[in-house]
């Protein structure tokens, strides 16, 4: 399976890959301009020619979003930060702010030849449902960071997915970081993911986030078909320790497989069971 | 045995493999590997439709003379594997189809470039008109008599053969106390070896010859086939199997991609190249394994059997493939079905149906991982019925060692074993009180811990007696090698049979090192390739220790009495007395020793000091060999395992799985566990990962690896082994044909463990994969039941 | 297509693709490296896995154009790695291979384990092993192999 022919355009600023992804003469009228980091979800599209872009453009060498900093409340990562330096935390330039839930979250994405070139923004832009930096980005209500010809704008995650695959992204944008929040010592999570083998997408995903001193309370149902779904507000999450609520949400979803219910049902139940038991 | 009592060399040492060195270093040569001059690159137009009458095909504009159609292919014939079993119907399989296509990923035409990405782009361009016929997708609705849809319009029906093993069960079935009927399923799955399929193709002017690379597992019968197909003939064709990646039965075919490869090199003079990717791989060919069970066992009150009847069904997919036909693996489930137990009547009848899907392949096991799932199910439900353990059901019904050799209801002799030993020691080595106590304790809320046992025997190498009775395309008769020693005394091995994995390079000059007391570094193998190979059927079937090894043997004593003539005369000793080890022949009374290099190099450079008599041909043999007996060995295991499993998501872990198998001698007991070891991870996925379905228009529903799953190294436990050596009596050194079953038994064992943990919640499973989807529904439909009793308990 | 500059196994090798070639078939067709196997192109067996700047990588799902400089070394490039060595010895006294396709994947993963993961338990290189797909061996030798070679490790003196 060979890809549909393209064009790769390599860039080390975030000027260079903006004005690269404007048409320009001799472009098709429908030719797709795509920007690009790690290849690892858009390789399999590539190869199997279900994605077919007249030109790409590599985002992965731009220093910019390859920097990881912190101002103030937030970490900023860089879009084209890989999975595994995330993985790796502190050892790879990416301090751990989110009390373990990041570096977690990144050591169990596909495997580690893939966490390699893979990138956060990549997963981000790509909009898998069943893709982990979805869910957990959706649950911290993680601030985007969107480049374009007009400057730089930020969207909340709540905003940015439309739907599966289907970004707040407009041609010619690009996805230059995202910002989670630092938790305080006294925040917890819990994250759990059910998949048939390590490294395959999720077939269901829960996640829950307190934290007392920044007044946060929310919970997050992922995976595979809809995009994720929140419940914030302390009362309103503590509610889904009653699998009855749970039911109502999954109604809300109109997730009706009992299947896929039970399994949804089953990752929130444990996903409670890790924040009761896990030490202060 | 302990590995300190293994021998250093020869038949029964643990030597590490010679073949190891290449492919550690990246430098095997596989056939995606072999680089020519000017080669051109092929991509298949395949079919998207699973039925349809094909139309026009409309080439792209100024690229007609480098994409091909059938009517190009004038005067190729098409695959047409036969069987003589009565009432078989052939089918055509066009190597570009022709009339209709039958299945999703039919080849209908091909497209040449400077690379594979180039000829994709091309093979997107070629317009193909297909009419849509109703997929025929349901093999029980299929095989009815008058169905929605015909595969083969002028068939009459979709039944490529059905067979009848008949038995008088009529007073057994008015009297039996215990009558179990089940309906029982294995799903469709993809072999999968990790390397496809690929054909390299260049036409030899200088030989006159076509000459192809193939990832095969039997060149000498893919020769065949292509000499009948392009009707031209062998002499003039040379099929070389380089470093295969792996076959398990999906590369012992003639591939319609390699007729037209074939055909391609011969019109453009030029060598052309195709190499499966793993889409094709798994769409156009998961071709293995669907049975379907209507089977019901009778018994005496205390569990002893007294019959099976059985109606199997076997989707064939749409072609009948070269050379093992559509029918072999249905028909094989009418003569195995029995498994190792005895019993009084036996009746069954199967089909072999026609789909629209790929055509069936044999894999590791063929239809006896299907066989060995029903049976050993049907066992378990036996002793449910019967108050006794599973263990006791099967006990008290397998054939028992004083009785062999044994011939069995359906006539199979099985050569020797003791089944309820091996049976008792994988049970006692599971250690079953230990699991029922955790079973009891149910600490774990949402886990169910359950053990299961399943034991087969395994008919291997079975030859010409009972080969010639199906009347396919190939019937092995003496399986031969020719050996010589080189001038410096390197032997050389040639034989017909090839590696895909096993390790014949190196349990085959063990063989050698067995008769001739050559190192194993002084041994070369020559296989795969037919101009330098004597004629095989091939690798398939777990045959190659026993007839691969048994001609390596035969070649190798009558090349060790020529070696004994000339060193006789050097030594000035009788020949007779002479005994080969370390490499050289020692004459006891004197001591003297004179190695194999020197016995050569006399013969080749010194033939005035051979005797008068000296046999012309010097050190240059070809011997056959066939077993004494040819009707197959027949190695056995037993498994037991036990399982947890997580009611809440319908997941199974394997906490434990022991295996206790008797091969008989083992050439080489370190391959031999590899053997059995692969061949689990293999049974694992069939009973709990793999499954390639079809929707109703006959669409594969798992293109790629994220949906077809294959066990990886966290699905495999670390199985213990444990080791039966009770030889042959019919081979050169008792050794056994082991190679396919490990992939046998898993399904019956883990399915049945998982029965064991579900059973007090009013489940059985009777279908594998047992994903777990399908043990949550079933779980679901249990619970809806007690609800229904208790309410009908309420209301009554 | 555009020419591409890699430093594979330590040699500067220079050779042009179209840009839509995956980094596999520049090293395989372009450079003659046909150590690096292809398995499925979608990035799950791992039969393509090479080391790019020390960290493995998937071949098959990698541009060669994004490769462009950058320093790469494939199964054939460890002659004289002591490590792999010891891999090597290990994975033939444990039998963990048999047909050789899943081999050089397995041996840059595991080449990986070792040096990131010097104490991995079996649970973890079995965890790590997930993304090497093999049908043949079981995994049975290839988890020995590198249990072999983490404890031969382990039990050198330190300094």
């Amino acid at each position: 399976m060979k890809a549909a022919p393209f064009a790769y355009d390599a860039c080390d600023s975030t000027t260079q890959a903006l004005a690269l992804l404007q048409p320009r003469a001799g472009d098709a009228d429908d030719a797709l301009l795509l920007p690009c980091s790690g290849t690892q979800s858009l390789g399999p599209m590539l190869n199997l020619r279900l994605s077919r872009p007249a030109r790409l453009v590599d985002l992965s060498r731009i220093p910019a979003l390859n920097a990881v900093t912190r101002q103030g409340g937030r970490l900023r990562i860089g879009a084209a930060v890989t999975h595994a330096r995330i993985e790796d935390g502190d050892a790879a330039g990416v301090p751990d702010v989110t009390r373990g839930l990041l570096p977690q979250v990144a050591a169990h994405i596909a495997y580690r030849a893939v966490r390699n070139r893979g990138t956060v923004g990549g997963s981000l832009a790509h909009g898998d449902p069943a893709g982990d930096w979805v869910s957990v980005m959706t649950l911290l209500d993680a601030q985007l960071l969107i480049a374009g010809p007009s400057g730089e704008r930020r969207v909340a995650s709540s905003g940015f997915y439309a739907g599966p695959y289907t970004t707040a992204l407009q041609a010619g944008e690009i996805l230059a970081a995202v910002e989670v929040p630092v938790f305080s010592d006294r925040a917890r999570w819990a994250y759990r993911k059910l998949c048939r083998k390590p490294g395959e997408l999720a077939d269901a995903i829960a996640g829950l986030w307190f934290d007392p001193a920044l007044g946060v309370a929310r919970a997050v149902l992922g995976a595979p078909d809809g995009m994720p779904h929140t419940v914030s507000g302390e009362a309103a999450v503590q509610a889904l320790r009653d699998p009855v609520a749970v039911g109502l949400q999954l109604d809300a979803l109109h997730i009706t497989d009992p299947v896929q219910r039970g399994w949804h049902q089953a990752m929130l139940r444990r996903a409670w069971l890790d924040i009761d038991t896990a030490s202060p | 045995m302990k590995p300190n009592d293994l021998p250093l060399h020869g038949v029964g040492a643990a030597l590490q493999r010679k073949e190891d060195e290449r492919f550690l270093h990246g430098r095997g040569q596989y056939v995606a590997d072999i680089r020519l001059p000017g080669l051109l690159d092929v991509a298949f137009v395949r079919s998207p439709l699973a039925h349809g009458r094909l139309g026009a095909i409309t080439k792209p504009a100024g690229f007609e003379d480098a994409v091909y159609t059938m009517d190009d292919l004038v005067g190729v014939r098409p695959i047409r594997a036969v069987s003589g079993l009565p009432g078989f119907k052939p089918s055509d399989q066009w190597p570009l189809a022709r009339g209709k296509v039958r299945q999703v990923g039919e080849t209908i035409a091909m497209c040449v470039a400077a690379s594979r990405a180039l000829a994709e782009d091309l093979a997107e361009q070629v317009q193909v008109e297909i009419e849509a016929l109703p997929a025929v997708v349901d093999m029980l609705a299929a095989r009815g008599l008058a169905p929605a849809a015909l595969v083969h319009d002028d068939w009459g029906d979709n039944v490529f053969l059905h067979t009848h093993v008949r038995g008088d069960l009529a007073a057994i079935k008015a009297s039996a106390p215990i009558q179990v009927r089940r309906h029982i399923r294995t799903a469709r799955q993809s072999m999968a070896p990790m390397e496809g399929r690929g054909v390299v193709c260049q036409w030899d002017s200088r030989l006159d010859q076509l000459v192809m690379h193939t990832a095969a597992q039997m060149p000498h019968i893919n020769r065949a086939g292509l000499s009948e197909c392009l009707g031209i003939d062998q002499g003039r064709i040379r099929v070389i199997a380089p470093d295969v990646g792996g076959g398990f039965g999906y590369k012992g075919i003639l591939l319609p991609e390699e007729i037209c490869l074939a055909w391609l090199a011969m019109k453009l003079q030029r060598p052309v190249r195709w190499i499966e990717d793993r889409g094709e791989q798994l769409t156009a060919n998961a071709n293995c394994r669907e049975h379907d069970y209507d089977i019901t066992l009778y018994a005496e009150s205390d569990g002893r059997l007294l019959a099976v009847d059985c109606d199997a069904t076997v989707d064939s997919g749409a072609y009948s493939s070269y050379p093992f036909s559509a029918c072999l693996e249905a028909a094989q489930v009418g003569s195995i079905l029995p498994g190792p137990y005895k019993m009084a009547a036996y009746d069954c009848r199967t089909w072999s149906v026609a789909t629209n899907k790929p055509p069936i392949l044999p894999y590791r096991g063929v239809a006896r991982t299907g066989v060995c799932f029903a049976i050993e199910l049907m066992m378990d439900a036996v002793a449910r019925a019967a108050g006794i353990t599973p263990q006791a059901v099967r006990l008290a019904n397998l054939v028992q060692p004083q009785e062999m050799p044994y011939d069995n209801i359906t006539g199979k002799h099985f050569d020797s074993g003791d089944y309820p030993q091996a049976l008792n020691r994988a049970v006692e080595a599971l250690d079953l009180p230990k699991w029922r106590a955790r079973q009891a304790a149910g600490n774990e809320p949402h886990i169910r811990i359950g053990v299961g046992h399943s034991i087969y025997c395994e008919q291997a190498a079975h030859g010409t007696s009972i080969y010639h009775g199906w009347g396919i395309p190939m019937v092995p008769g003496y399986e031969a090698c020719h050996a010589r020693l080189t001038p410096d005394g390197v032997l050389e091995l040639r034989i017909g049979a090839h590696s895909h994995g096993q390790g014949m390079e190196t349990t085959l000059a063990q063989v050698a090192n067995s008769v001739l007391g050559i190192d194993e570094q002084r041994v070369r193998l020559v296989h795969g390739d037919t101009a330098m190979s004597p004629y095989s059927t091939g690798t398939w079937g777990s045959r190659c220790a026993v007839m691969s090894g048994g001609a390596v043997a035969a070649a190798c004593q009558a090349l060790l009495e020529r070696v004994q003539a000339i060193a006789a005369a050097l030594l000035n000793a009788p020949a007779a007395t002479l005994r080969a080890v370390d490499g050289g022949l020692t004459d006891p009374a004197s001591g003297r020793r004179v190695t194999l290099a020197e016995v050569a190099h006399a013969w080749y450079r010194q033939p005035q000091r051979m005797p008068a008599d000296v046999h012309p041909a010097g050190l240059e043999v070809t011997a056959g060999y066939k077993a004494q007996r040819d009707t197959g060995t027949f190695s056995y295991a037993a498994h037991a395992c036990a399982v947890a499993v997580d009611t809440e998501l319908g997941t199974v872990q394997i906490l434990d799985y022991v295996i206790c198998e008797d091969g008989g001698v083992l050439l080489n007991p370190l391959i031999a566990d590899g053997q059995v070891l692969g061949g689990l991870a293999q049974g694992i996925g069939s009973a709990l990962y793999e499954e390639m379905p079809f929707d109703a228009d006959g669409q594969p529903l798992a293109p790629t690896l994220a949906d077809y799953l294959l066990p990886g190294a966290t699905e495999v436990p670390m199985a213990r082994l444990d080791h039966m050596e009770t030889p042959s009596p019919y081979t050169a050194f008792g050794q056994k044909g082991i190679g396919e079953g490990g992939a046998i038994a898993p399904p019956a064992a883990i399915v049945n463990a998982i029965n064991d943990a579900l059973a007090a919640l009013g489940v059985e499973i009777t279908e594998c994969p047992a994903s777990p989807r399908r043990i949550l529904q079933a779980l679901q439909r249990a619970r809806a039941a007690r609800a229904g009793l208790a309410q009908a308990a309420v209301s009554a | 297509m555009t020419p591409i500059t890699l430093h594979v196994n330590g040699r500067t090798l220079r050779a042009d693709s179209e840009d839509r070639t995956s980094l596999a078939d520049h090293l395989r067709e372009q450079l003659g490296l046909t150590g690096t196997h292809i398995g499925c192109e979608h990035g799950v067996c791992g039969a393509c896995t090479v080391q790019l700047d020390g960290a493995p990588v998937r071949a098959c799902i990698t541009l060669a154009a994004a490769c462009q400089g950058r320093a790469l070394r494939t199964v054939e490039g460890f002659a004289d790695d002591p490590l792999m060595a010891q891999l090597r010895a290990a994975f033939s006294a444990e039998h963990a291979l048999q047909c050789g396709y899943c081999t050089p994947g397995m041996l840059i993963t595991a080449h990986d384990i070792a040096t990131r993961l010097p104490q991995a338990d079996e649970e973890l290189i079995r965890l790590e092993l997930a993304g090497n797909l093999c049908r043949c061996t079981g995994y049975r030798g290839i988890v020995r192999a590198i249990q072999r070679v983490l404890a031969e490790r382990l039990s050198l003196p330190t300094r």
